[in-house]
């Protein structure tokens, strides 16, 4: 029997974990929309990411300060995505191709990397991370509070950078441009746009993204770096774009669906619950099978995606 | 006729003029010594066949691609466009045939693209709006600037380009064939709007060959044939009979000799077909008709009205919502296209490098393509290379494909030389209905020749054959019967023999149908 | 005078300008992972030298060469079909999972009788089965995609976390075996793969990746199949037209492909592993798609690039026991050898022109 008592401490504890793996996911989905509507399908992000969480944790580690930490991982990851946007956008190359060999080139890298840094030492070290915000009032209330206003201040960030990324998409002329590039490239040259400039900057976003979701990870949930602690979630967040209909305020709904997925996994665990628990971990992937394959979301992909386009 | 304009330019200060314009491509001379000057505040027409050069020495004006000699003066400076931006910017604005708008945006966003000015760059969608209505209003471009592109039929699309151009205050539009997707009430309503624009003090060039339109909006009429400006001339001191004289430039046409017409039994019936395009709208109307043996029937019209939808659905390549196809009295409405080519059904497709051949692979593998299935060895799945290389000699030689060998990659062939093989293909095949979409449709007068001289004899053979062609020349020189096709429906049937210029355009404009 | 870059119309497609472009996008990327040698050597070449000395050098680094190899090769073989029939399929990490599923439950499940026939009844029985169960499981992928359209690309990379939880479940629960690990018990000795070379761990992979490698060669070049399958990847409209079913055939590939796929696990399970746990891949279903493009789809060309990174991997797996530098040097390498070439894909497009500088007085329309 379960009394009310434990059955609301339940709900509050996957609703609030929900929330809090959600975070990196819509951060990272919000730069792949950006990509995505320029034209440019970038599966190169779940690397991008993994190089995000080491160079967090690495600058972190050696800074003691997770913002420079932060920092550090946009800087890489927007070098590391001028260079996929050249591969995709200037030479043209098969877009699919290039983000998996990438994502194989990433993975030696950061492990690669993290082994020349720290040793061979099989005891990691944590490192310096976020703290949870107080709000007053707002975070000691009952339910609410440990749901939406205990988390970090990256969590705010991200819900303040889904409001810019609608408003830059759907109200500038750099939006309008971007997604008259993944639509029409040819339509866009003619109005004067630039459009392999346009899926450069997309490109570089979705970069940005990424490795703002790797230090997210890092620096907030786990302190921790290991070769294992991205395990697909770019590939995730390319559902969510596909879920969220390529729309940043939508994104945000398909992120908590994801998280709520894998946190009722966790949660059910701590709750001692007799399900196997790989049944709820393959439940986020099986829900983006059916998303992607074609039953929703079809007429609102960018009609240019993954389409090379060379002006003139 | 004199090489230089008439006397009424030397009224008018010159918007824009041409001189000696040559642009070569490999191979071909697209425009050699072309030379246009375009008043201020006049229609001006530009007409000539398929391949007269108009698309190049408009893509020269227009920035897209730059010539290799000759002089572009606009406005009064001497200038030169290195890419569309520079034309759009000095006040040049060009209406492609496709549309270049972005289909999921509004009209407002696609006459705000690239508008961009600098600062935090915000879409400002009220004003834009406003403006739009005012120019709408006054040039009679009726459009509702909220409306999304997709949501707008072919006629509003193409005002939504014309605001575009008049938004950025393009001083001279030019125009590619602006009627050709256009009902005749749109049609109307363009040409008015044309004559507004002129009265504005704006210049306008229409690429066109349709001749009746350019008796109805143009003040002049420069006509190109083989690359070059032939004559300049005033609409008020010309007929269309003059016109067409000068745009083909031979009163005989290319003629065939051909022999006396032995139809046989009905080998093809099309009852009451129903074809819907990809956006679920009806593209053929109840269309039916009969092809016997040995006979062509030719079916005319402009491009666009049905024609490629109805071969699709003949071929099974297109779901057919009504109707029934029937083949030597075996219904095939619902057949696959292999089940109809095993029943001798076979097709040369219009779009001969998307379709009808494969670029990346040899003569070989093109060869077979279709008759795969009868190039293995016996009763096993192995292809026999050597019958298939025995095979694609013969066609290489049967149809005088010009190629160093038969490895050579199909896409590195002519266009002559491909259709060759492509017809070659099919006929070798011993079709008993071959279907054939534009058969020369970009071909040097030496392959028309060619593939005229082929579907001829095949009709002799006893073949039944059925042709689609845009070409007005070809239809009354190959077809026993013709069949005119507008908007979806056969306007009417005449007997080839019997066919003249004027009824078969009329029909096509869809101006009068036989019953 | 000066230089002057051009691009060409069509791409320079002469076999002596691909492979010296070729060739040196590989240097480069060799070149460039020198440098991550740094570190853990004083000479990076004497470690290239003694990376491929281990892998060639003796008889047993070279069988560990080919036991590397023989995965890579059907997971590449695999793709080469796929992706030449227009179905870019990328879950080849869960059919090889799936296919060593299945082959591990047989082994388990059977009664091993002490006979020299036992061993071949058994493979007779585990390889169809297996390659059956591949099979289904892209199969499914191509009928999501044939019915609904969906994305191949996304759909398959999300089959291979689905697969994985599969394996994981099953190795926890239903198949674990006594202790601490998530493992199965060990097969029986006598449902392994033979041993091919005495003296070192060879086992007979190698034979049955070359055999499939010959058999893929002559479906996508001499058997009419092949052919609609190529003619389908290149050209699905033209496929159409020749009579040809684009869907079919399509789903043709993508079951040989995971079948292809499931023959590579279970020559990691019975050769190699000899029992199934989470992680029986190590990568290979993603690395051999990498081999797959480097040899540019060709089924022949494969054998021999699978070669090539299998020795790297071996190489490096020494090279970390003896100076400690990390093996995935060796995924750098092996990722950065087809990127490099497909940037280098772009020198094919541009030609180097002496030109007259139009200061000099130079025509502009010259002809």
């Amino acid at each position: 029997m379960l009394d009310d008592f434990v059955v609301s401490s339940f709900i509050v504890t996957w609703l609030a974990a929900a929330v809090r793996l959600a975070g990196p996911l819509l951060l990272m989905a919000l730069g792949e929309i950006f990509a995505e509507r320029s034209g440019v399908l970038n599966i190169g992000i779940e690397g991008t990411m993994l190089l995000g969480a080491l160079t967090a944790y690495l600058v972190t580690h050696a800074s003691g300060s997770p913002w420079t930490g932060l920092g550090a991982a946009l800087l890489v990851g927007a070098v590391v995505n001028l260079w996929l946007a050249w591969m995709y956008v200037t030479a043209g190359a098969n877009q699919v191709v290039v983000g998996i060999v990438f994502n194989i080139l990433a993975l030696g890298a950061a492990s690669y990397a993290y082994r020349t840094a720290m040793g061979a030492a099989t005891n990691p070290e944590s490192i310096t991370m976020f703290q949870n915000v107080h709000f007053p009032v707002l975070s000691d209330l009952p339910v609410v509070g440990p749901i939406l206003f205990s988390h970090t201040i990256l969590l705010y960030l991200t819900l303040i950078m889904t409001l810019v990324a609608e408003w830059v998409l759907f109200r500038t002329h750099f939006g309008l441009g971007l997604r008259a590039a993944g639509e029409h490239p040819k339509a866009a040259e003619n109005a004067g746009i630039a459009v392999q400039r346009m899926r450069y900057a997309g490109v570089l976003l979705s970069g940005l993204g990424a490795a703002a979701a790797g230090s997210y990870l890092v620096l907030s949930q786990i302190g921790l770096f290991r070769d294992t602690i991205v395990a697909g979630q770019g590939f995730i967040a390319l559902a969510i774009v596909i879920f969220g209909r390529w729309r940043p305020m939508w994104a945000v709904f398909a992120a908590l669906a994801f998280g709520a997925a894998d946190a009722l996994q966790l949660s059910l665990q701590l709750f001692q619950f007799e399900v196997p628990p790989q049944l709820l971990l393959a439940l986020p992937y099986v829900l983006t099978i059916i998303a992607v394959s074609g039953l929703i979301g079809r007429a609102a992909q960018p009609a240019a995606l993954m389409q090379p386009y060379r002006p003139g | 006729m004199t090489e230089s304009a008439p006397a009424l330019a030397d009224n008018l200060h010159p918007m824009v003029r041409l001189s000696g314009i040559v642009k070569r491509y490999p191979g071909v001379l697209a425009n050699n010594n072309a030379n246009l000057t375009v008043a201020m505040g006049e229609v001006h027409a530009l007409l000539g066949e398929n391949g007269a050069g108009k698309s190049t020495l408009m893509q020269v004006l227009y920035g897209a691609c730059q010539q290799d000699a000759g002089d572009i003066e606009f406005a009064g400076r001497i200038v030169r466009f290195n890419s569309q931006r520079d034309a759009i910017r000095a006040g040049i604005g060009m209406i492609h045939q496709d549309f270049m708008l972005v289909r999921p945006f509004t009209v407002a966003e696609n006459v705000m693209l690239g508008l961009y000015q600098g600062g935090a760059g915000v879409l400002d969608v009220n004003t834009v709006v406003t403006r739009i209505r005012l120019l709408s209003e006054r040039h009679g471009l009726e459009v509702d600037p909220l409306a999304r592109i997709d949501q707008l039929p072919l006629g509003v699309q193409q005002r939504v380009e014309i605001l575009k151009l008049l938004y950025r205050d393009a001083r001279l539009l030019i125009l590619d064939e602006p009627t050709a997707v256009l009902t005749p009430q749109e049609t109307l309503a363009l040409l008015a709007s044309l004559r507004s624009l002129v009265a504005d003090g704006r210049s306008v060039i229409i690429v066109t060959h349709k001749l009746h339109e350019i008796m109805a909006v143009a003040d002049r009429i420069t006509i190109m044939r083989n690359g070059h400006t032939l004559a300049t001339v005033d609409k008020a001191a010309t007929s269309e009979a003059e016109l067409a004289r000068l745009m083909v430039g031979r009163d005989v046409l290319l003629k065939v000799d051909r022999p006396e017409q032995v139809s046989g039994r009905r080998l093809l019936s099309v009852k009451a077909l129903q074809v819907d395009d990809e956006r679920g709208q009806p593209c053929v109307r109840n269309v039916s008709l009969d092809v016997h043996a040995g006979e062509i029937v030719g079916i005319a019209g402009v491009d666009g009205n049905g024609q490629s939808p109805l071969v699709e659905a003949l071929m099974g390549l297109r779901r057919v919502q009504a109707g029934r196809v029937v083949f030597d009295d075996n219904d095939v409405t619902n057949k696959t296209l292999a089940a109809r080519a095993a029943r001798g059904m076979m097709y040369v497709p219009a779009d001969r490098r998307r379709m009808g051949s494969l670029d990346e692979l040899s003569i070989e593998d093109n060869a077979i393509l279709g008759s795969q299935q009868q190039f293995t060895h016996a009763h096993s799945p192995w292809l026999d290379r050597k019958a298939i290389r025995a095979h694609a000699e013969a066609l290489i030689t049967r149809y005088t494909i010009r190629t160093p060998d038969s490895h050579f990659h199909a896409g590195k062939l002519s266009g002559g030389n491909l259709q060759k093989l492509i017809l070659g293909r099919e006929l070798m095949r011993n079709p008993r209905l071959l279907i054939v979409e534009q058969p020369t449709r970009g071909l040097d007068v030496g392959a028309i020749e060619f593939v005229w001289a082929e579907l001829l004899a095949a009709r002799s053979s006893g073949m039944a054959i059925l042709i689609v062609s845009t070409e007005l020349e070809e239809i009354l020189n190959l077809a026993d019967r013709i069949i005119v096709m507008f908007d979806g429906r056969v306007m009417g049937e005449l007997a080839g023999s019997a066919a003249t210029n004027e009824q078969l355009g009329l029909l096509m404009a869809g101006l009068q149908s036989q019953e | 005078m000066r230089l002057q870059f051009e691009r060409r119309l069509t791409a320079e497609s002469s076999w002596w300008v691909s492979s010296v472009i070729t060739t040196g996008a590989v240097l480069f990327a060799f070149l460039i992972c020198a440098v991550l040698f740094l570190p853990y050597t004083s000479s990076p070449f004497s470690a290239y030298g003694a990376l491929f000395a281990e892998s060639f050098g003796s008889l047993r680094g070279f069988g560990l060469t080919l036991n590397r190899a023989a995965p890579l090769i059907l997971v590449a073989l695999g793709t080469c079909i796929a992706w030449r029939a227009g179905f870019p399929y990328l879950g080849f990490e869960g059919s090889l999972a799936m296919g060593a599923t299945v082959c591990a439950w047989l082994a388990l499940a059977v009664t091993v009788t002490e006979s020299s026939a036992f061993t071949a009844l058994f493979l007779l029985a585990a390889l169809p089965l297996s390659f059956a169960a591949g099979g289904v499981w892209a199969g499914a992928v191509g009928v999501v995609h044939s019915r609904f359209g969906g994305n191949v690309v996304l759909i398959s990379l999300m089959t291979n976390y689905v697969a994985t939880f599969i394996v994981q479940y099953l190795v926890a629960g239903p198949m674990r075996a006594p202790g601490s690990q998530p493992e199965t018990p060990r097969l029986p000795e006598l449902t392994w793969l033979p041993n091919l070379i005495p003296e070192t761990r060879t086992h007979a992979g190698i034979c049955i990746a070359v055999i499939a490698a010959l058999l893929c060669w002559c479906l996508l070049s001499r058997l009419r199949i092949g052919y609609e399958l190529v003619v389908t990847g290149l050209n699905p409209v033209a496929a159409g037209y020749g009579g040809i079913n684009v869907g079919q055939r399509q789903l043709l590939a993508a079951c040989l492909a995971g079948g292809l796929g499931a023959l590579a696990g279970v020559v990691e399970l019975l050769g190699s592993q000899h029992r199934m746990l989470d992680g029986l891949s190590g990568g290979v279903g993603f690395i051999g798609i990498v081999v797959a493009l480097l040899a540019r789809l060709h089924p022949l060309a494969v054998v021999p690039t699978a070669f090539l990174y299998a020795a790297l991997a071996v190489g490096a797996d020494a090279l970390q026991r003896r100076t400690g530098a990390p093996s995935s040097i060796i995924h750098i390498l092996q990722s950065l050898i087809v990127l490099t070439v497909l940037a280098a894909e772009v020198l094919r497009h541009w030609q180097i022109r002496l030109k007259p500088s139009p200061t000099a007085g130079g025509s502009l329309h010259a002809g």
